[in-house]
């Protein structure tokens, strides 16, 4: 019975079905989606333990996988980003209360200058779905706000996000200042113009070069 | 034929024409915001690159938020970067209904066709092609691009309706363009670049071949951009019937070349910012030449970077790039 549920949940994820009402995908329309799944699963006695692990993270690890093997793109990545957030409002109160534990705490913005939020919100949905709790800075986020959210979450990880080139050079001043209060804190960088070079001469300690790599990154420095 | 496609295919040499004008507003000592805002100063920018470096053709910039502005989506325009959309247009099937399709004379349109109109006047020894926005771009920057990605699926009827009149603000633009006497318009889709080649078919394709329709002819020439394709797009953008297609650097441009029709001029790729900003001048030649070499015999190739160049690109790498391809030549 379980497993039928998180089966189900893990599909709606993968092809991001939503909920009942989202017409995506055509041959889902009609059925419940990864909203009405989660809820009814948990009614039935599914822990939000199994609907985390063997749902929601195996079925974005999959969605990785495709999208970093170009066999779907931004906007099914998206959909599936959606269909697990509308999962995991129904978990919310289990990690608030620590019935679930969380792989850790990754804060996110993109770097001041920057308005762009597509890759940001993009790899921010992807890490959340991979079990991470996601504090978003939002667009052109300032040093102080980053500096505030590692003092209100001192283990936390951090990501900058970038698109223009113009703006990308301001990556460094936050991760100085970053290392600067917090030597420990370690900081991941991404986004169009970047190259794992360039992160590596702005001090950052990872780069992801599309969201799979990017949480990869990330288990392993929890592992 | 078109003109300019028949002195690519018909010429011995490989010509080069990187897409630039911050080199030329930072030369002229002026900032983004400026020229950006004034036709004057951006037309002295796209001159001044005219008169010290030798290529092909001349380009105005590639400002993908003036027609969203025309529309009155909000814009920042900083001082000395590229502008950019602040804020969402239009939300759903209402908004998107009220949506009305402006006329040229709103925000810095009426700058733009100056910039274009005195470049073309003045510049008479080389093309100059005009630059605008795609339209599932635009309609990425009116609905939210994030948003729009969803909205393809979830509700397409009103993206569709938003393409629509993306489109005719664009075609009024592109007839507006060819006016004002330059000799063929860059039409900017990187966001196409994100979508399923069967989703750029029916999201930006089927809406960039009406601009095709309406302008491109033997004496004006529709160049596609689209950076963001990783191969996935290319037939989509060969279907848009244009003329010439421009790709970005995360393709292999031996493989367009090979999937793309020979009498389509076809224009790439080096990296704008690893190769132009942030090589050296040793570098820059050596990617240059290996460009070169790896495209030898395709006579509709045209060497150029894979998207605008940003600001502060070194002139010495211009010079270093530009210098390789006519010792290539040699």
């Amino acid at each position: 019975m379980n497993q039928n549920f998180l089966e189900k949940l893990s599909e709606c994820v993968e092809f991001g079905k939503i909920n009942l009402a989202s017409p995506y995908p055509p041959q889902m329309k009609g059925f419940p989606g990864a909203d009405e799944i989660t809820k009814e699963a948990l009614e039935a006695g599914v822990t939000p333990t199994e609907i985390l692990n063997e749902a929601l993270i195996t079925a974005m690890n999959k969605v990785g996988q495709k999208f970093s093997e170009n066999k779907i793109f931004v906007p099914q990545m998206l959909l599936s980003a959606k269909a697990m957030g509308a999962s995991m409002i129904h978990l919310k109160p289990f990690f608030a209360n620590g019935t679930v534990q969380r792989k850790g705490t990754f804060i996110l913005g993109t770097v001041y200058g920057d308005l762009h939020d597509i890759g940001k919100n993009l790899f921010g949905m992807m890490v959340e779905g991979a079990g991470w709790e996601v504090i978003d800075l939002g667009i052109d986020v300032k040093i102080e706000k980053f500096l505030e959210a590692i003092e209100q979450n001192p283990t936390a990880v951090v990501g900058i996000s970038a698109l223009l080139t113009t703006t990308m050079v301001n990556m460094k001043p936050v991760i100085d200042a970053i290392k600067s209060v917090s030597p420990d804190t370690k900081v991941i960088v991404g986004g169009a113009p970047l190259s794992v070079e360039f992160a590596q001469s702005i001090g950052a300690d990872g780069y992801g070069k599309n969201p799979q790599e990017g949480i990869m990154w990330l288990d392993k420095i929890v592992a | 034929m078109n003109k300019f496609i028949n002195q690519i295919l018909q010429g011995s040499n490989v010509e080069a024409l990187p897409i630039m004008t911050h080199p030329g507003i930072e030369a002229i000592g002026k900032s983004v915001r400026e020229a950006v805002s004034d036709g004057n100063i951006q037309y002295q920018a796209i001159q001044y690159l005219h008169d010290h470096f030798k290529t092909v053709a001349c380009t105005s910039i590639m400002d993908l938020t003036v027609e969203a502005e025309a529309f009155g989506a909000t814009v920042n325009l900083p001082e000395n970067e590229i502008p950019s959309v602040t804020g969402r247009l239009v939300c759903d099937e209402e908004s998107v209904k009220n949506l009305v399709v402006p006329s040229l004379e709103k925000g810095r349109v009426p700058q733009y066709l100056l910039a274009n109109q005195l470049a073309a006047a003045n510049i008479t020894d080389k093309p100059v092609f005009s630059g605008c926005i795609g339209p599932f771009s635009l309609a990425g920057r009116l609905y939210d691009m994030s948003e729009i990605m969803v909205g393809i699926y979830i509700e397409p009827e009103s993206i569709q309706l938003l393409l629509s009149k993306c489109t005719e603000f664009l075609v009024a633009y592109c007839k507006a363009l060819k006016a004002s006497g330059t000799q063929g318009v860059i039409v900017a889709e990187p966001a196409a670049g994100l979508l399923s080649g069967e989703d750029c078919m029916t999201y930006s394709t089927f809406y960039v071949k009406q601009i095709v329709d309406a302008v491109q002819d033997d004496s004006f020439t529709v160049i596609l951009h689209n950076c963001g394709n990783t191969g996935q797009c290319t037939d989509a953008m060969v279907a848009t019937g244009a003329n010439a297609l421009h790709f970005g650097n995360a393709i292999d441009m031996e493989g367009v070349l090979k999937q793309c029709p020979s009498d389509v001029v076809v224009l790439g790729n080096l990296n704008p910012v690893g190769v132009f900003k942030q090589g050296t001048v040793e570098s820059v030649r050596e990617e240059t030449l290996q460009l070169l070499q790896k495209t030898a015999g395709y006579k509709n190739f045209v060497i150029s970077s894979g998207c605008d160049l940003p600001p502060n690109v070194p002139e010495a790498n211009i010079r270093a790039f530009l210098e390789t391809v006519e010792m290539f030549n040699i």
